[in-house]
């Protein structure tokens, strides 16, 4: 369910904003990161024996998907059950801890569910990982001599091109798809064999319109004329049904080294 | 008279009395009035615009992604938390119910359900609503998913004989999915299908490694599902396991997720399954409409289920007990699976699973297909759909032994070209293929459902155009500019002696008939 996302980034968006994304998923407010801080410590020493790393369950429950840590909104339940234990369960009680140890470990609760369930924190979470390069730099240079230098080259268009991008993975989707959003440009042919050249404006199955060399606004109905757009991805389009996922890691860590 | 039509809905003819139209799901109308040599006289009758109720929360401007119902000269449609009653002659609205959420996601609503004088209507939060048809004042509700574990709802729910099929969404917390059936006059439960084995030792639990993974479940039930009467069998879509992307916790084929699963209406026990897409880890939701219709496959006469999969497949199955018939990717080569095992499910390839540096597979990241209702012409016996091709990247970033929620992503959407398909259901080739044209770098493609008629005509949306093309060969007979791009899927019904179609786009719902009749 993760096209409005995928649409973000299909037209070229950075994908949505914590707050953004908290707000489509109905997250509540967001967790209090100092307090989460705080209660850190106090779920390692008294919690994370029974409930586990990250608070995803061992032999006690998964708290990141506990209807009660949910629901509670002021620490009230997730303080009762603290302080009184479920017996029944086999949980101890903790009574010697306080208000505050309580509230720090409810917002460190409720920042386990958001790193987890707000995919919008991904992007900072996982941000040392999507720069985790594992190809092999001298594979990738091979393919790149073979595959890439008819039209780019190490020391001139791409030189310093690994400086240029924050994570090694949005190079490496930068170089697999290097769509441009904006106008292209194309050459129609009309039936008199006029042929005008310009600024694409709109073009659909069944017009198109573009601004010619002299600036004027020009339109025809599809079906009249023909219409030749440039395609400056051709080559890029012929790699994607040839590249392994080995060669696509051995370009990624080769360009990088370019800086 | 309502009740009649929702026991029957295939026999009184001309309503629209179901979010598909009938029980089949092939969104096909027997109403041939306009056709091939009037479609020139098309035009607007009404339109009807929703107004003063703003962006809402996390997604914008309203939309209308519901299948109006037409019963009685009357059209009911919803978007997120709003049901809206309008006299189907004029566009003229008899009354609009409003609801104020308290969380849940308002991605889409796909309609009601009618049941005699009584609609049914669910919200982003998990509440079940009945409405009184006549005024839009609220009989009773109840819950039925908890929003805080991150379900939510929006389908339209779907009425067989005395039982209300509701279906849950949500995959942000790797929760169960479920369909339950409940009761039309009081909203009770009557029974309740998990996605997933309950407990180790349950049949389809050796397909997990544990508990705590078939807790993590998935398998969302959130788009209305079909139903064949005579074998009292309803045939549902399961969306994607969780966690999403990360697949190192849930080893196995994680049934019955991402499958169609064949129930009893009655009990809601399962009687067969089909799984697209074994494993999933690509977050390929497989709820696209299952489709029933019968034809004659090598000389007998079968009773058959056609599906366009998110994955990029077309299946065909015998709907009596899911003996598979034709498999074959219809939006590249399908090359996230190393072929088909012997009940014709695609078997994952390892190798194209999501890599902490990318993994790529040669369908766009967000799937080849999506909710958006495909159609079945008994007259051309093609298969249609609204789909995508191209090639995308998955992504790992959860490496742990048990991670949660999504786990990972979908990076990418490299040279994707949208398409309506025309699909050979024997063999599933595409027959023909119209690809959408767009300037590079201009947005845009196919939207919207599909819908045949026996007036030899196919409606759907292409960027900001409502299309009518011949079903048998692809060409374009007709076209109309719209405010905003086809945003649900068309339908059409007989009102007076006159053929309606009706469209929604945005935020206004639009109505055609012909010029003159004669």
């Amino acid at each position: 369910m993760l096209w409005l996302f995928a649409l973000a980034q299909a037209l070229g968006q950075e994908p949505g904003s914590r707050r953004d994304v908290r707000e489509f998923l109905g997250l509540g407010p967001a967790p209090d990161a100092a307090a989460a801080k705080k209660g850190d410590p106090l779920y390692g020493q008294n919690c994370s024996a029974c409930h586990g790393v990250n608070a995803r369950g061992a032999q006690g429950p998964s708290l990141v998907r506990s209807a009660v840590v949910l629901h509670d909104e002021n620490d009230a339940e997730i303080g009762r059950v603290i302080r009184d234990g479920r017996p029944q369960g086999g949980m101890p009680a903790f009574p010697n801890l306080s208000k505050d140890d309580i509230h720090n470990l409810a917002q460190y609760l409720k920042l386990q569910i958001e790193l987890a369930a707000n995919r919008g924190t991904y992007n900072k979470t996982y941000g040392d990982l999507r720069n985790k390069v594992t190809g092999d730099a001298k594979k990738g240079e091979a393919f790149f001599a073979a595959n890439c230098t008819q039209c780019h080259s190490a020391t001139g268009d791409l030189a310093k091109i690994g400086a240029k991008f924050r994570q090694a993975a949005q190079l490496q989707s930068r170089f697999l798809w290097p769509a441009e959003k904006g106008p292209a440009q194309a050459t129609v042919t009309t039936a008199s064999g006029e042929m005008i050249r310009g600024t694409v404006r709109k073009m659909d199955d069944f017009e198109v319109s573009l601004t010619d060399s002299t600036g004027a606004y020009r339109w025809w109905p599809r079906d009249r004329v023909r219409v030749d757009t440039e395609d400056k991805l051709a080559g890029h389009r012929a790699l994607l049904p040839k590249y392994s996922n080995a060669d696509i890691h051995n370009l990624t860590a080769y360009l990088v080294t370019l800086r | 008279m309502k009740l009649a039509v929702l026991l029957f809905p295939g026999l009184l003819w001309g309503q629209w009395p179901t979010y598909n139209g009938d029980y089949t799901g092939r969104r096909f109308s027997d109403l041939d009035q306009i056709n091939q040599s009037n479609i020139d006289l098309l035009k607007v009758e009404w339109i009807y615009r929703i107004q003063g109720i703003g962006a809402q929360r996390g997604v914008g401007a309203p939309t209308i992604k519901s299948t109006p119902l037409m019963v009685d000269g009357v059209l009911y449609f919803t978007i997120p938390d709003h049901v809206f009653a309008v006299n189907a002659h004029s566009g003229e609205q008899i009354w609009q119910y409003d609801y104020e959420d308290h969380g849940g996601h308002l991605v889409g609503q796909r309609g009601v359900g009618l049941y005699g004088n009584w609609l049914y209507f669910l919200t982003p939060d998990g509440w079940f609503i009945s409405l009184n048809a006549k005024d839009g004042k609220e009989r009773w509700r109840q819950k039925v998913a908890d929003e805080k574990l991150q379900y939510f709802t929006t389908m339209a729910p779907l009425v067989v004989k005395n039982h209300v099929l509701v279906g849950v969404s949500g995959d942000a917390m790797d929760v169960r999915g479920y369909l339950e059936a409940r009761d039309p006059e009081t909203g009770n439960l009557q029974w309740k299908w998990w996605s997933e084995p309950e407990r180790p030792g349950d049949a389809g639990a050796e397909t997990w490694p544990n508990q705590a993974a078939m807790d993590h479940g998935g398998g969302m039930t959130w788009l209305t599902g079909t139903y064949d009467p005579e074998l009292n069998l309803l045939y549902w879509g399961t969306g994607n396991a969780n966690p999403v992307f990360a697949g190192q916790s849930r080893k196995g084929a994680n049934l019955y997720t991402a499958s169609i699963v064949a129930l009893n209406a009655d009990t809601g026990k399962l009687v067969w399954y089909f799984q697209a897409s074994p494993h999933d880890t690509h977050d390929w939701d497989n709820v696209e409409t299952p489709v029933l219709f019968d034809a004659v496959i090598d000389g007998n006469p079968r009773k058959l289920l056609a599906q366009g999969a998110r994955a990029g497949w077309f299946f065909l199955l015998d709907r009596t007990n899911g003996t598979n018939l034709v498999s074959k990717p219809f939006s590249g080569t399908g090359n996230w699976a190393e072929g088909v095992d012997a009940k014709g499910q695609p078997i994952p390839d390892p190798e194209k699973e999501p890599k902490v540096d990318g993994s790529m597979i040669d369908m766009p990241a967000m799937g080849a297909t999506n909710w958006p209702p495909p159609s079945y012409d008994p007259q051309t016996e093609l298969f249609y759909l609204n789909g995508t091709e191209g090639y995308g990247m998955a992504y790992l970033y959860d490496t742990s032994p048990h991670p949660e929620g999504y786990g990972g992503g979908s990076g990418g959407i490299f040279d994707s070209r949208s398409a309506l398909f025309a699909i050979d259901v024997r063999t599933g080739a595409i027959r023909w293929k119209h690809e959408h044209i767009s300037g590079p770098g201009e947005s845009g493609g196919m939207s919207g459902g599909v819908l045949t008629t026996a007036g030899h005509l196919l409606f759907t949306g292409d960027t900001g155009k409502l299309v009518a093309f011949d079903p048998a060969s692809g060409k374009i007979l007709w076209h109309q500019s719209m405010l905003s791009s086809v945003s649900n899927g068309p339908s059409t019904w007989m009102l007076d002696g006159k053929q309606y179609l009706t469209i929604g786009a945005g935020d206004t719902l639009y109505a055609f008939t012909l010029a003159r009749l004669h």
